[in-house]
């Protein structure tokens, strides 16, 4: 019983999840009280900026195949890997090495040959994973056929033959899509449209010709003859996540909102670096004076804001407990 | 040009060079020339010894998160613009609201004015209480807190979830 006005409690003062649906690919769930701005960063950053693993340099030694080397290149890069560890893993422009190591790469190699009369298909288990790397589990392609073969890369004819290199590095899906730890992200809000965010096309009737979605149940639908509130703002949000199999749904929503700080993480570093260096009256002036008195605010910071920003946005931790953001309680913060 | 400067001396000296551009498009032509040479070497040198070049030439490929934020000419300490290399609607909307939020601003809203540039503007306009710039940190920590406050949220009904579906399954 306390349970549940507890719940209430939180409900009216600051942001609330409640998850309807998760499984290993899924997670469904109603986000409330944050305004839609930050709602889409939070499905924007999912989508293209959770760092994930994904074949990126592919040497061919034998290719005879019907398939182009491009092609199968292509499609190598699509196989998802477990992506699990990322953190483990450097960016290769970031690594201390020349071109990629096993600090910020995995290898996997491809050896078949087709000597029977039979076709014979290559599927992503024939990929063997190099044994160094930053963990056991990354770089691993993703399987989930009960069959255990996972995607099928090609097919070869009698005496035909494939033998390639692959070398995976960790990215982001802005880059190239097929580092996308989603494989696609429901976002929906007020399923009545009554703020009239959309202006439904219709031939007779909107209301019969749309079907509504699984979420008008949870909210109140209009009342008849009900006056159109111009500052009504949406405040629920369903997501609807589903994962590529890199990484688990659940992880995708945590690592988006680590990127998210990581992000803001970084421009406090950079702003906070100016302070200290400019006291004239110009007042606010831009991190660019640092660089021209050459400190090091690049070299030092950005690229790696992790470590000193990880105890401000830590996850396991204490660090920010509900009361003391203007979010979470009502309280001192004034607004 | 990146025209990345700052001060007022060198704002003019650009203006003027960029009228005297009309009439001397050689010597300009050599000068981006040299700027990108500069920026080669410093690729192959590494970043380290790179930086005291002076030359701020943006590293067009090799580092591209460089995060930077400038201000924006004709700024004054209660209203100024902000300009965000390599940011997007992902911060900048967000930004703009929880700027909006803090009691002390007046105004504030962002802009991304080319597709194809990856620049991002955020114009900020407070009252006497605060500055812009106090205005801008402010609200990067508030969204900082915000994130925690869901992750944290988002994590423990996650958990909630779970033991939840454990319960069902063992009942
Ligand atoms: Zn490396």
């Amino acid at each position: 019983m306390e349970y549940d006005t507890m719940m209430m409690d939180n409900e009216s003062l600051g942001p609330s999840v409640k998850i309807s649906e998760a499984d290993n690919m899924h997670v469904n769930f109603e986000l409330t009280n944050v305004d839609i701005s930050f709602a889409n960063s939070l499905r924007r950053v999912i989508q293209a900026e959770v760092p994930t693993i994904a074949i990126d340099l592919v040497e061919f030694a034998v290719n005879s195949s019907v398939l182009a080397d491009e092609f199968i290149a292509h499609r190598l890069g699509l196989i998802p890997l477990d992506s699990r560890q990322i953190d483990d893993l450097n960016y290769s422009r970031d690594c201390d090495c020349d071109q990629y190591c096993e600090r910020c790469s995995v290898t996997l190699t491809l050896h078949a040959k087709c000597t029977s009369d039979e076709v014979m298909k290559v599927y992503a288990r024939d990929l063997i994973v190099s044994h160094d790397r930053p963990n056991n589990q990354i770089g691993n392609p993703v399987i989930m056929d009960p069959d255990g073969l996972g995607p099928l890369i090609c097919k070869l004819r009698k005496d035909q033959e494939l033998q390639i290199n692959c070398i995976a590095k960790k990215g982001i899906a802005k880059e190239h899509a097929k580092w996308a730890p989603t494989a696609a992200v429901g976002f929906e809000y007020d399923p009545h449209n009554k703020l009239r965010h959309l202006d439904l096309w219709y031939e007779i009737d909107a209301e019969k010709e749309w079907p509504k979605s699984q979420y008008a149940a949870w909210e109140e639908p209009p009342q008849e003859g009900e006056v159109f509130d111009y500052d009504a703002v949406p405040s629920r949000f369903y997501f609807e996540v589903e994962s590529a199999g890199n990484i688990e749904p659940d992880t995708i929503i945590q690592e988006g909102i680590k990127e998210l700080q990581r992000k803001l993480a970084g421009l406090i570093h950079g702003l906070g670096e100016t302070d200290g260096m400019n006291g004239d009256y110009d007042g606010p002036r831009s991190p660019d004076q640092n660089m021209d008195g050459g400190s090091g605010w690049q070299d030092q910071g950005f690229t790696t804001p992790y470590g000193n920003a990880g105890n401000q946005s830590s996850w396991g931790g204490s660090a920010t407990a509900y009361g003391t953001t203007p979010y979470g309680n009502s309280g001192q913060g004034g607004w | 040009m990146p025209g990345r400067t700052i001060n007022e001396a060198t704002r003019l000296e650009a203006k003027t060079e960029d009228v005297a551009m009309a009439d001397a498009p050689t010597s300009a032509q050599s000068h981006a020339e040299e700027s990108h040479d500069t920026a080669e070497t410093m690729r192959e040198d590494g970043e380290e010894n790179g930086s005291k070049q002076g030359e701020e030439e943006e590293d067009e490929e090799e580092q591209p998160p460089a995060q930077r934020i400038r201000v924006l000419p004709g700024s004054t300490t209660t209203a100024a613009s902000y300009e965000f290399l390599e940011e997007g609607h992902t911060l900048g909307n967000a930004l703009r609201y929880i700027i909006m939020k803090n009691p002390d601003v007046e105004f504030c809203a962002y802009a991304i004015p080319h597709p194809s540039e990856p620049k991002m503007n955020v114009r900020i306009q407070t009252y006497d209480t605060t500055t812009a710039i106090d205005a801008l940190k402010k609200g990067l920590q508030d969204l900082e807190d915000l994130c925690d406050v869901v992750a944290e949220e988002f994590w423990t009904k996650r958990n909630e979830f779970a033991a939840s579906k454990a319960d069902m399954m063992s009942e």
